[in-house]
């Protein structure tokens, strides 16, 4: 049986959203979320691509590594909420855990392909002229896979900001997802959709601040004008 | 590492190498007991077909292949890995598509720690040299290949090697620009005297530019003769009217045809 009343008009999710910025609900949990946000996926950045290179790099590396890179990659991440909860207690570090679990294999993947992907010519080269291990690392093969890498960041990112909803949800104690779920249990679906909207319009800023910093550097692989 | 007067002299010594089978591929002798002296401020040519080990060869005196057999001495000291008295320009130019013209050209300097602003200096220079003036801030992508080759002829330079190494620098360039390179090559080591190994499989360029042929034959990779090319320097530009150009062409096609399996 289709309840069609649950589906509001976009003009009552418009203004329950303006309620809930009005009544400053929105403001605490987005920017308990941001923070969240931004630690977790600074730490998946920084590891990630860490990981990614030494992956990419040495053999041992990632034999040892990829099955549990794989595994990771294909775990739903919420299994791992009661693990973080059990870690951390319920809190900041449960949010921060999930959004680095949701980004950071796919960051470590793509890194790992990158740097794979370097040409053999390139890293010769460097060789023939003196180039050191971290030279090697640092200024051939970073450079090399970075529209690989920052293409991980981008899904990174995706994934991160859903993982983040879904652990609030989970914890319902702050940000939005613990917003969503509160208005979700009311079954109040104008609200509901106010939320979702204005999580879509944060991950969409979200996404573009990655391309752009995406565009900036990788501008050497525009088609020449 | 001392520098004698007249530039290094260049010594392989029974050198071998053979590549394993893999892949269902046979074992390939890329190198089998080649002697070779080359002299200060030569420009030797190694010439041969293609799987003659000419490349292997340059890379052994690069310290990029490790030989199975045999040494490599530089002005007597045993090559052990690259170093700074040699720089290597590349067939597919090997240029790093993320960095500019100037960029490029400095890496080897870069790697070096020499400072920006002095590296760039020297690399502004030396884009001037081989006639990139004003294409100091293009992209690898955005040049042509010749040009490509021109920033990674002027990166080696750069670095102010005593050996030149070349690996078919010009091999995946049309015939004009080829020989446009050719020439810019001799007038740019004219004021720099360096002792050049430049691997080819063009008789004419062999001829055109080295003071000595090394002819190789392929499986195993073996010295098959040697050639004085006795060509006046600086060549003139009627350089195919020599009977001694057209001599040696002949002399080499008899040879490398005798190679054909």
């Amino acid at each position: 049986m289709l309840q069609l009343s649950f589906l509001p008009p976009f003009s009552s999710v418009l203004r329950a959203a303006m309620d809930l910025i009005i009544s400053g609900q929105i403001l605490g949990n987005l920017r308990a979320s941001l923070i969240g946000l931004a630690i977790g996926f600074g730490l998946a950045v920084s590891s990630g691509v860490m990981t990614g290179l030494m992956m990419g790099r040495y053999r041992a590396v990632e034999t040892m590594l990829e099955p549990f890179v794989n595994a990771f990659l294909a775990a739903p991440r919420l299994v791992f909420v009661p693990i973080l909860y059990a870690l951390f207690g319920v809190g900041r570090g449960v949010q921060v855990g999930i959004v680095f679990l949701s980004a950071f294999f796919v960051i470590v993947v793509n890194t790992m392909g990158g740097i794979q992907q370097v040409s053999a010519s390139h890293v010769e080269m460097a060789r023939s002229f003196g180039a050191g291990e971290r030279q090697l690392l640092l200024r051939v093969l970073l450079p090399g896979a970075l529209p690989m890498t920052m293409a991980g960041l981008r899904l990174g990112m995706g994934r991160a900001v859903k993982g983040m909803i879904s652990g609030e949800m989970f914890i319902a104690l702050f940000g939005m997802g613990a917003l969503l779920r509160t208005y979700g249990s009311r079954f109040d679906s104008a609200k509901v959709f106010a939320i979702l909207l204005i999580i879509v319009i944060v991950a969409l800023v979200c996404s573009y601040a990655v391309a752009l910093v995406e565009r900036r550097l990788t501008r050497w692989m525009e088609p020449a004008a | 590492m001392g520098r004698q007067r007249g530039g290094p002299v260049i010594e392989l010594r029974n050198c071998s190498k053979r590549y394993p089978s893999q892949l269902g591929q046979a074992a390939v002798d890329a190198l089998e007991g080649v002697d070779l002296t080359i002299r200060p401020e030569e420009f030797v040519c190694l010439l041969g077909p293609s799987g003659c080990g000419k490349t292997t060869l340059l890379k052994a005196i690069a310290g990029l292949v490790s030989l199975d057999e045999g040494e490599v001495y530089i002005d007597g000291d045993l090559v052990t890995g690259p170093g700074p008295d040699r720089a290597m320009v590349f067939q597919d130019f090997a240029l790093l598509p993320w960095a500019d013209v100037v960029t490029n050209v400095a890496f080897g300097l870069e790697l070096r720690g020499v400072p920006k602003a002095t590296r760039e200096k020297k690399a502004f220079e030396l884009v001037q040299a081989v006639g990139l003036a004003g294409f100091d801030h293009h992209f690898p992508r955005q040049l042509s290949g010749g040009m490509q080759q021109r920033v990674g002829l002027a990166r080696a330079l750069a670095v102010d090697p005593q050996i030149l190494l070349m690996d078919e620098p010009f091999g995946a360039l049309d015939a004009l620009t080829r020989r446009l390179l050719q020439e810019d090559l001799l007038t740019l080591l004219d004021r720099r005297r360096k002792t050049v190994v430049f691997v080819t499989h063009s008789m004419d360029e062999a001829v055109r530019l080295g003071d000595r042929v090394v002819l190789m034959t392929p499986r195993p990779g073996q010295v098959r003769d040697i050639v004085e090319v006795g060509l006046p320097r600086p060549r003139p530009p009627d350089l195919e009217k020599h009977p001694r150009f057209a001599e040696l062409l002949e002399y080499l096609w008899q040879q490398l045809r005798e190679m054909r399996p």
